[in-house]
């Protein structure tokens, strides 16, 4: 465990070291600055709109982080050969996975946790309460689907170069939705055939929308939180989903030659 | 039983790259061991196999056939890499963290907790020459330095055996110094050394053997000073005094002047002391006298430009 934790802390020291986390600094310093001219133009109301906005900024930045993240970890590896070092060391590719994945995720904790600071001064400003149950779901969900984007990140960057490896990790998260609401489109107007390979598509894809509560943290007032019933079923849904890429990646990275 | 077992045994190694056409025979068939307490050196030309073997050894590579075993263990297995130390042949360490953090890192990683790590850390920076350079950024690290520092991640944990590719590349002279230093004093606390090097110099001071690779097969596997055959030339450089005149016997070996002095080079026994004799009958002050035997450079180059 010890040696997951050391190679975690390296990876969440290289990306604030790097300056990749900035970006998410900047963005919500547009984010205050957004909120700042609310108030300058003396807009009033507009309280969900702010919500809406911080939200879907703190998910796609978040997103965006983890993916370029994940799918760089081990090319740079193999491309600074600083990979032999520390696999020189008595440490598993297992617990080494392992260790970028919770480097990983500990960044992508570090983005949620600066938005989270920046949303809630920026209601608090507006005079607006927090929405806390709600929001806190919403992280949590949100740590899933990076959780999942994360080890897909891992799985690309195995099978394919750095380059492609981000652009099919963005992708993927920008257009899971729209493919998975297609799919649903197209479903009844396919022959049986093409409906089994849907069906499977539907199933083999994890879809990303599951996790995005930010609907219902807007409209807190109208929607009770999630129980504990729905966030376990989604837990269990996005812990197959990361467990699988995590281990198609660990069976493509055990037995390469570095 | 596993005192007396090898360190590292490796046999009838196979290692492939690529395959049909495109197939690369890196490691063809070679079998070696070290044993507890040697300093083996392992010496062949650029694409000789070096590298791919010790990264068999390390379980950075796969072997095609054969097999590799180090502390009897599967090469490349956690407990094999436990109790080894390794410095690979190009050192580049992230270039985002500080010296002080990459060492806790690799210092950790071998089990080390941070009283020790804490205790462990300056020490070893003070006698790699970085003793104040623990808190600079990587990115800011000299080639030098950074090879510095890839010997004390390799010793952190004080292993057993060490495993360094390329040892000393890219070291300036007083690195090299440095490097030696730590090496004569791992050697003589016993540890099992095997490292590939181009600067055989450093192979003839420091090991006890040396294996010989060429083409992917070991071409001479023998104890350094076997290699180290006397020539029987002797060498003297001596002056003569105010007016004094060259000894007849002398004559026979076309001494060259350098300066005051004359230096002589001598093919036969019987005639070095005839010469010491007559140079000393003629009042001439010898500087030095030694006698010439073959290098490992010289073996190494007469082998494998047969071969």
């Amino acid at each position: 465990m010890r040696s997951i934790w050391l190679i975690a802390r390296s990876v969440l020291i290289e990306a604030i070291r790097r300056k990749e986390i900035y970006t998410i600094v900047l963005l919500s310093l547009v984010l205050i600055g957004g909120v700042l001219s609310i108030d300058f133009f003396e807009i009033k109301g507009l309280t969900k709109f702010y919500r809406e906005a911080a939200l879907q900024i703190m998910s796609l930045a978040t997103a965006l982080t983890v993916i370029v993240l994940s799918c760089r970890q081990l090319p740079r590896e193999f491309e600074n050969r600083t990979i032999y070092p520390l696999l020189a060391k008595p440490v598993g590719r297992f617990s080494f996975l392992s260790g970028k994945l919770l480097g990983v995720l500990l960044a992508a904790a570090f983005c949620f946790t600066l938005f989270m600071i920046v949303f809630a001064l920026g209601t608090l400003y507006l005079g607006a309460s927090i929405p806390w149950i709600h929001f806190l779901e919403y992280i949590y969900l949100q740590m899933w689907a990076m959780a999942i984007l994360a080890t897909l990140g891992f799985f690309l960057s195995l099978v394919m170069n750095l380059d492609a490896a981000i652009t099919m990790g963005a992708l993927f998260f920008i257009a899971s939705d729209i493919l998975i609401n297609g799919i649903s489109y197209i479903y009844d107007f396919v022959g049986s055939w093409a409906r089994g390979v849907l069906a499977f598509l539907t199933f083999a894809l994890p879809q990303l929308s599951l996790f995005d509560f930010s609907g219902k943290t807007i409209h807190s007032e109208v929607w009770p939180p999630l129980g504990i019933e729905t966030l376990g079923i989604l837990t269990l849904y996005a812990m197959v989903f990361t467990g699988f890429y995590f281990l198609l990646s660990i069976l493509l990275f055990r037995r390469r030659a570095l | 039983m596993e005192e007396a077992s090898p360190i590292i045994e490796v046999r009838d190694l196979v290692v492939e790259y690529g395959k049909g056409k495109r197939k690369l025979q890196a490691v063809d068939g070679i079998s070696f061991r070290v044993e507890r307490g040697e300093c083996v050196g392992f010496i062949g030309a650029n694409g000789a196999g070096k590298t791919t073997t010790i990264k068999v050894l390390m379980g950075f590579q796969f072997p095609t056939k054969g097999e590799a075993r180090v502390f009897g263990e599967r090469a490349g297995t956690v407990e094999s890499r436990r109790r080894i130390g390794y410095l690979p042949e190009v050192a580049l360490y992230y270039p985002f963290m500080k010296a002080r953090e990459l060492l806790e890192l690799y210092g950790g990683l071998h089990g080390l907790n941070s009283l020790e790590l804490k205790d462990k850390i300056p020490r070893l920076l003070t006698q790699l020459g970085l003793e104040d350079k623990g808190e600079i950024l990587l990115k800011h690290f000299s080639k030098g330095m950074q090879q510095r520092l890839g010997i004390a991640q390799a010793i952190i944990a004080d292993p057993e055996a060490l495993i360094f590719d390329e040892l000393s590349s890219g070291l300036d002279p007083l690195g090299r110094y440095d490097l030696r230093s730590v090496l004569l004093d791992l050697k003589a606390r016993g540890r099992t050394i095997f490292f590939s090097s181009h600067e055989l110099s450093e192979v003839e001071t420091l090991c006890d053997r040396v294996i010989m690779i060429h083409k992917g097969k070991i071409v001479s596997e023998s104890r350094v000073q076997d290699l180290m055959k006397p020539l029987n030339v002797f060498e003297i450089l001596f002056s003569l005094p105010d007016g004094g005149r060259m000894p007849e016997i002398l004559n026979r070996f076309h001494p060259v002047q350098e300066g005051d002095l004359f230096k002589a080079e001598i093919n036969e026994v019987e005639g070095y002391s005839q010469a010491v004799s007559a140079l000393a009958d003629a009042g001439a002050s010898i500087r030095h006298t030694f006698s010439k035997s073959t290098t490992l450079e010289q073996y190494f180059i007469d082998l494998v430009g047969k071969s």
